[in-house]
């Protein structure tokens, strides 16, 4: 937590600097970031776009659209990709319940938070591999059940199309926890202790105080994570997909998501033309996160700005 | 918060939050348990208890992971990260300083917009930049793949940088530009110096996060004395996927880098991914 | 998939082999198709290979794959590369083993480059046509005769196209025998089933009993294109029958094409297969089988002798066919399909390439292969009587004689998305055999709209 103390000592810069000659140096400072970001976003994000509308060097319209809206396995992806976003909420109480009994507690509250945040520096790819050991049908998770009688829970986890999905989006949740826990964490921690006094004077109960006084403190924290983790469910579950089903979403197309439809159609099905049509589609339904993430962050960075 | 009448509840409460925290505690740990206890077993203690310590440990499994590719692609992972990110770092840092020194029609916007492009998924960036590294033969090049991540990493650090530089007490900034020091000069020897704490949140935030990619890696190192650990591991695991500890061994190898990060650089880790919201409260 | 991937290690990367191999196959097409298109591998002429054999030094580059299939491969290659030069000293041949996921992507980077080795392996069927689709092989018929060429076991039926042999086929994989413990079959009283109602019977009272009948895996995908292609295959006339309903001429709703769901939605329903079969990899499957805990399984043809041995020898294991259950004139057949080895079409040296592959198939070569490997050259001039293993021999005959591998006849996307996915609900039977073939008929319609050259290749091909 160094860096918030810092941060709040400190006084914010206010340049005297005549604008001209200040946009011209912060040009030649910001240039050299500014060209790597440009080529891998700019070039990338223009030319996805070009191809889109291209099919073997001519020019189609939205041929490649209609087919890859057409598709019955990229509707199911963008659905499933829809049905993780269910998650989100899910995360949400999660940390915030972790976070206040984190909160709470005095001994071993580093040892706790250790523990809980330890998932999310796991990567990915492990994560996935070891529960796929432990979903198996004869796996960890069934042999538990079975060994304190609750066998009519012991399931086919990630072989049942049924539930595959809900499955992946256990270990997603497990594993994107911890990262609440501790910005949630952070910010209570950062509170002035004022604000629990009248609560306090009042003899309110343990979770109606922190219900009705710590969620709208740390509202905007929530909001933060939740835009995080949507945006998590939205362009970065390739990597759980793609090890737990070995590369195929199944079973059946029951955990096709819409980055491994890109994926597939360019790198498995030759068609990068589709892929790129997909591609599209996938970035107008992550503008919308985007417009929501840009409000939050320049509300801050205005807010930094103007200190 | 504990008035008198609430003595008995909050012994309760505190009964119920130790609980809760010890099965939240519990569940996060386990299957980290499963991987390394499993990685010491043999295949038929795995399979018969996975809970279990392993009661003769063996070594077995890491014999078989470190003899097959294992180093090599730890090796390019470590490249990777390091190329990557020290020259985010760079760059970042640059452009961080010069966004928050020196003000222009736009700042905000182009600083927000910038931000915003975290949220583009890398898949939609892929094709366009996998057919530009065939034309240009720079598919399993390790080269190409830093500059990527460079890319996709620069939006949160300037980001990150931009809020801690502003921060900066304008006194001493003052001091050394009447001192008639540059402002390259300024940057350097008084704003660097300054910096260490959020330098090394960002770089273990970065490392973190090139050190766990896949798909890009997947993509663009197609030979196999280029590919990363990720990659390797996630068809390491079908090429031994009957001999379970291997499996374990390979997984904990690939692990065991971060969680020694983790468990010293702990505050950094915390610092750095806090640093996105906390900020503009 | 294919064959590609028999034994441990070849089996080890069936999953990323697929990612990357297509993957890489896609790059080519990623680069706008504009390599690809125009360059049609029909204009070559048959007047290469009447050249005279170059004098000067030259040097040919065969990258290839097997050893991880058909271990022993990479001893004979460089023993056939030290014969082959010794006789031709102007030449040098130097060679890469790739990894099961560094064979097409190589592949295609040199394509996409237009240089790189002069000799390429593939796999058969659509993994031959592909590459001389895209133009990035010449036929090997352009420079080996056609009385050489009928030798080359599947050559015609895998690798031709129209008139023409894109590759020349190198080893044969029998695909798929069956492996059968008569020990676990005696102990409960049945005899090796003969077709498939006998099959079923098996399947009733093993279960029963609480033993798995057959082991298999389908998760990672592949066993369900095994699955489609020894039990699909027995239900058509030939592999040309498959072409049609990928064309759109016939429908895969059509009986000949749809009933092998049925059949398969039957041994799930007569509990033929392991419980866990939706949540294992193929390869994990296969290993209850030599533990003993099912009585059958289905493995590649060239690791079956390895598998008989693992599983206590020739007393205790029987290999065979899938029994029958059409009377179609494939069924009851084994499958059969060749790997082979192509000239690229920016080769230098075409002739001299087709030159050393002709050498390898001389009678002291093809015996030479058979010695280090244990499995089959693709040459009917190879003499079987040669062979001393029982089961072994009774394998390669039934090669010889094979049915066509019909996952070879249809688009790998069709593979993967018709058949591996609706294997896999099938087997869970969360869906019918009636709608799994509905579904894949459905993808292989939106298929030929998506894929907007695959009707024109495969009705090329079928000519």
């Amino acid at each position: 937590m160094k860096l918030t103390r810092v941060k709040s000592e400190a006084v914010g810069v206010v340049s005297r600097q005549r604008p001209a000659r200040s946009s011209r140096e912060a040009f030649l400072w910001i240039a050299p970031a500014a060209l790597v970001i440009l080529f891998i976003f700019g070039y990338s994000v223009v030319t996805v776009l070009i191809q889109s509308f291209r099919y073997d060097g001519d020019w189609v319209g939205f041929e490649n659209f209609s087919i890859v809206i057409t598709d019955p396995i990229f509707l199911t992806a963008l659905k499933h990709n829809g049905q993780l976003l269910l998650a989100v909420p899910v995360l949400i109480t999660l940390a915030f319940i972790i976070a206040i009994a984190l909160f709470e507690t005095r001994r071993g509250m580093r040892f706790y938070r250790s523990a809980v945040f330890l998932p999310y520096v796991l990567p990915i790819p492990v994560v996935a591999v070891v529960f796929g050991q432990i979903y198996q049908l004869n796996g960890a998770l069934n042999i538990f059940l079975k060994s304190v009688g609750l066998d009519f829970l012991a399931k086919d986890w990630l072989g049942d199309p049924a539930i595959a999905l809900g499955t992946m989006s256990s270990v997603i949740i497990w594993k994107e926890v911890g990262f609440g826990v501790i910005l949630m964490l952070a910010h209570i921690i950062s509170l002035p202790n004022e604000t629990y006094e009248a609560a306090r004077i009042d003899g309110a109960g343990f979770w109606r105080t922190h219900f009705s006084i710590t969620r709208p403190a740390i509202l905007n924290t929530i909001v933060f994570y939740g835009v995080i983790e949507a945006i998590t469910m939205v362009s970065w579950v390739f990597n759980y997909v793609y090890v737990m089903s070995n590369g195929l979403g199944g079973p059946g197309n029951a955990t096709m998501v819409s980055e491994l439809y890109i994926y597939r159609s360019a790198f498995q099905n030759k068609a990068p033309e589709l892929a790129a049509a997909a591609a599209v589609f996938l970035f107008i339904a992550t503008l919308v996160l985007m417009i929501a993430f840009f409000r939050i962050q320049r509300r801050s960075i205005a807010g930094t700005f103007n200190k | 918060m504990k008035t008198k009448t609430g003595v008995q509840r909050s012994k309760l409460e505190a009964t119920f939050r130790y609980l809760l925290l010890s099965f939240v505690a519990i569940t996060a740990l386990i299957p980290a348990y499963i991987m390394f206890a499993g990685s010491f077993k043999t295949q038929g203690e795995f399979l018969k208890s996975p809970f279990g310590l392993p009661l003769s440990p063996n070594a077995a499994g890491y014999r078989a992971a470190w003899t097959d590719n294992f180093p090599n692609w730890l090796a390019n992972s470590f490249l990777i990260v390091t190329g990557a990110v020290i020259v985010t770092e760079v760059l970042a840092a640059l452009a961080a300083w010069g966004f928050a020194r020196f003000p222009f029609k736009g700042r905000e916007t182009i600083l927000g917009i910038m931000v915003s492009l975290m949220v583009v998924p890398p898949v939609v960036l892929l094709i366009p930049l996998f057919q530009l590294g065939v034309e240009l033969t720079l598919i399993s090049t390790l080269r190409l793949v830093i500059l990527i991540y460079v890319g996709l990493m620069l939006p949160f650090s300037i980001y990150m940088l931009t809020n801690f530089f502003k921060s900066i007490p304008e006194s001493i900034l003052e001091s050394a530009s009447i001192d008639g020091a540059s402002s390259f000069k300024t940057f350097k020897s008084i704003v660097l110096p300054l910096s260490g704490a959020p330098l090394a949140t960002l770089a273990v935030v970065n490392l973190l996060w090139a050190w766990n990619e896949l798909l890009l890696a997947l993509v663009f190192l197609q030979s196999n004395d280029k590919k990363t650990l990720m990659v390797g591991i996630t068809g390491f695991q079908s090429r031994y996927s009957l001999d379970i500890p291997t499996v374990m061994a390979g997984m904990s190898i690939a692990t065991l880098p971060l969680v020694i990060a983790y468990l010293f650089g702990q505050r950094f880790f915390i610092a750095g991914l806090t640093a996105g919201s906390t900020k503009g409260e | 998939m294919l064959i590609g991937l028999f034994n441990e290690r070849g089996f080890a990367n069936m999953k990323s082999r697929k990612a990357f191999a297509i993957g890489a196959v896609a790059m080519a097409l990623l680069l706008g198709a504009c390599s690809s298109s125009g360059d049609n591998a029909a204009e070559s002429t048959p007047s290469e290979s009447a050249a005279a054999f170059p004098t000067e030094d030259l040097t040919l580059n065969i990258s290839w794959w097997g050893e991880q299939e058909a271990p022993g491969a990479q001893k004979w290659l460089e023993e056939s590369i030290a014969l082959y030069t010794k006789e031709h000293p102007n030449v040098t041949i130097e060679h890469v083993l790739q990894t099961t996921d560094g064979l097409i992507p190589s592949f295609e980077a040199a394509a996409a480059a237009q240089s790189g080795p002069d000799i390429q392996y593939f796999w058969g069927g659509i993994y031959s046509q592909q590459p001389g689709w895209d133009g990035h092989i010449a036929p090997i018929s352009d420079y080996l005769s056609e009385e050489e060429l009928s030798h080359y076991i599947n050559a015609k039926v895998e690798s031709g196209f129209q008139g023409k042999v894109w590759t020349a086929p190198w080893y044969v994989n029998p695909s798929f025998p069956l492996l059968v413990r008569t020990d676990i079959l005696a102990d409960n009283g049945l005899a090796v089933p003969t077709n498939w109602d006998e099959l079923m019977k098996v399947c009733d009272v093993l279960s029963a009993k609480k033993i798995t009948t057959i082991a298999g895996g389908v998760k990672d995908g592949w066993f369900g294109g095994w699955i489609y292609s020894i039990l699909g295959g027995q239900s058509v006339q030939s592999q040309a029958d498959v072409i049609n309903a990928v064309v759109g001429t016939t429908k895969f709703t059509d009986p000949e094409h749809a009933g092998w769901w049925t059949k398969l939605e039957e041994s799930k329903n007569r509990k033929c297969w392991n419980d866990d079969i939706n949540s294992l990899e193929l390869y994990q499957a296969q290993q209850k089988f030599v533990d003993g805990k099912a009585a059958m399984t289905i493995t590649a043809g060239p690791d079956a002798p390895n598998f008989v041995k693992k599983a206590g020898g020739d007393e205790k294991v029987t290999i065979m066919a899938m029994p029958a259950w059409s009377d179609g004139p494939l069924a009851g057949k084994m499958g059969t399909t060749s790997q082979t080895l192509g000239i690229t079409k920016w080769s230098k040296y075409p002739q001299v390439a087709a030159d050393f592959i002709k050498f390898t198939h001389t009678t002291e070569r093809l015996n030479a292969w058979y010695a280090a490997t244990g499995s089959m050259p693709a040459d009917d001039r190879f003499d079987i009587s040669q062979v001393e293993s029982a089961s072994t021999k009774a394998l390669f005959e039934s090669a010889l004689d094979g049915a066509p591998y019909l996952e070879n006849f249809i688009p790998a996307q069709l593979d993967a998305d018709a058949v591996f996915k609706n294997v896999q609900l099938v087997l869970k039977g969360t869906v019918k055999a009636a709608d799994a073939a509905a579904d894949m008929q459905a993808v292989m319609e939106r298929l030929r709209k998506s894929d907007r050259k695959l009707v024109d290749n495969f009705t090329a091909w079928a000519k």
